[in-house]
């Protein structure tokens, strides 16, 4: 099982765990609809196209509503370290929630203690709250932009907000994201493989950049919210399938670009309108289950 | 009360101090908060982080904005915030983006793009706080001079960055149109 979890903008949604479907505009979770936006409803609806085109069962969900006041990231978390031993997921993929050290040292420690571990893929909120746990290196899979690789290769930073500033100087110049990836490893706090996204996607393995991808280039996407997440969400949906870790980060990084082409993305369009395309993309790419 | 700081550093990391001018301020705001169900506690801070008075409250400091505003509420007199690791400063530094008809600005990993014509939001992207959705939605398609401040109805250090973003874009937008 490919389990999601994350937040979305509804305050008063309660915790649900359930089969994701992407609708468009929308996602369906059980009984709910919920607009698929920037982040978690991007991410898994972005995986549900890989796990679709795959014939592959969807993603299940752990979905709640949370604003920004961490109560819903907080039982989601705690409701994550009572039941992980039961749900045993093949692929974990922790993403939007408010960052939380001892929180995220309990579902690690809680990881640990399961007969199965999981790969581990964590984004957005949960990747700041494993660095800052000093937890990164349990995790398989991070996401970030080059803004966020150098909050990873701060060694005091909680959060991208408050990385030193020459720091984030170095990542408006992408071709410091390989010194940045390096130092992040020495420091522990990169995982398995990260996938930098950006105008050049980098993708590193141990502190080493192996590939890198950069055509087709459309610089809109930038401006687009949710197109990291559409990034991770198939990732994880890949290496679900059985895809290795790299491939799959080389495979999405230039499907997400040609999504965007296909699409004809301006800065106005929407993330759905992208994820609407991937089977298309996959299609063109030849890719096989 | 609690007159250590925690002695796990990477528990410290996630955590930031409000330091005030006088005890009683200290005293105040800790139970501003935990009536608003922070977590919160108070502390004596180290030496280098003392400004004024000898207590500090110790929040998560990703909540800051919300702390702020809450203080800003109830009229709490504080001095400022700072984290417990690193340089102390948040970012300041924005980035702008011309695109063909909108303008995109960056402040630390959130971006907010806007129609160069008409001054309406088109899009937001990045961040990783749950607030960030939220906020999207309620600014995209809303003209700059008509949305409300991200630091209104945010809650994060996510939202602070968008809040800088959102204000260059608006002085952007007042230059040009002027």
């Amino acid at each position: 099982m490919m389990l999601i979890c994350g937040t979305v903008p509804i305050e008063n949604l309660p915790l649900t765990l359930g089969e994701a479907k992407f609708e468009g505009e929308s996602l369906s979770v059980n009984n709910f609809k919920i607009p698929c936006t920037q982040g978690t409803t991007a991410m898994t609806g972005a995986a549900f196209s890989v796990t679709d085109y795959l014939k592959l069962d969807p993603p299940q969900v752990l979905i709640v509503g949370d604003t920004g006041r961490g109560k819903g990231s907080n039982s989601l978390y705690e409701y994550l370290i009572q039941r992980l031993g039961v749900l045993l997921p093949d692929v974990l993929v922790l993403h939007y929630c408010l960052p939380n050290i001892a929180l995220m040292r309990s579902l690690c420690e809680s990881i640990r203690r399961s007969s199965k571990r999981p790969i581990m893929v964590a984004d957005a909120g949960s990747m700041y709250g494993a660095k800052a746990a000093g937890l990164a290196t349990e995790f398989d899979i991070f996401t970030p932009d080059p803004c966020e690789m150098g909050f990873l290769a701060d060694p005091d930073a909680s959060h991208p907000a408050y990385i030193n500033k020459h720091l984030f100087e170095a990542n408006a110049n992408e071709g410091k994201v390989p010194e940045l990836v390096a130092t992040a490893y020495q420091l522990k706090s990169a995982p398995k493989l990260l996938l930098v996204k950006g105008a050049v996607d980098y993708i590193a393995r141990e502190g080493k950049v192996i590939d890198t991808v950069s055509e087709p280039d459309i610089p809109e996407l930038e401006a687009i919210g949710g197109t990291g997440d559409t990034i991770t969400g198939m990732v994880s949906a890949f290496v679900y399938a059985g895809m290795k870790l790299h491939e799959a980060a080389k495979i999405c990084a230039t499907a997400n670009r040609m999504a965007g082409k296909l699409a004809q993305a301006e800065v106005a369009t929407k993330v759905w309108q992208l994820i609407t395309q991937f089977p298309v993309v996959f299609e063109q790419m030849k890719i096989r289950g | 009360m609690e007159f250590t700081l925690s002695g796990d550093a990477a528990l410290t990391k996630d955590r930031g101090l409000v330091v005030f001018k006088k005890v009683e301020d200290a005293i105040i705001a800790e139970k501003v908060l935990k009536e608003a169900n922070y977590q919160v506690r108070l502390v004596a801070p180290p030496p280098t982080f003392r400004m004024g008075c000898d207590l500090a409250v110790e929040i998560n400091l990703v909540e800051q904005l919300s702390v702020e505003r809450l203080f800003s509420e109830k009229g709490v007199n504080y001095l400022k915030v700072t984290p417990l690791k690193g340089g102390g400063e948040l970012l300041d530094i924005v980035k702008v983006t011309n695109f063909k008809e909108a303008t995109m600005v960056k402040a630390g990993n959130m971006k907010l793009t806007f129609d160069d014509t008409t001054g309406i939001i088109l899009n937001v992207s990045g961040g990783g706080c749950p607030d960030i959705p939220y906020l999207s939605v309620s600014l995209i398609g809303r003209k700059l001079t008509e949305a409300p401040r991200p630091r209104e109805n945010g809650f994060t250090l996510c939202a602070m960055m968008l809040d800088r973003a959102f204000v260059e874009c608006l002085e952007l937008w007042r230059k040009r149109a002027s």
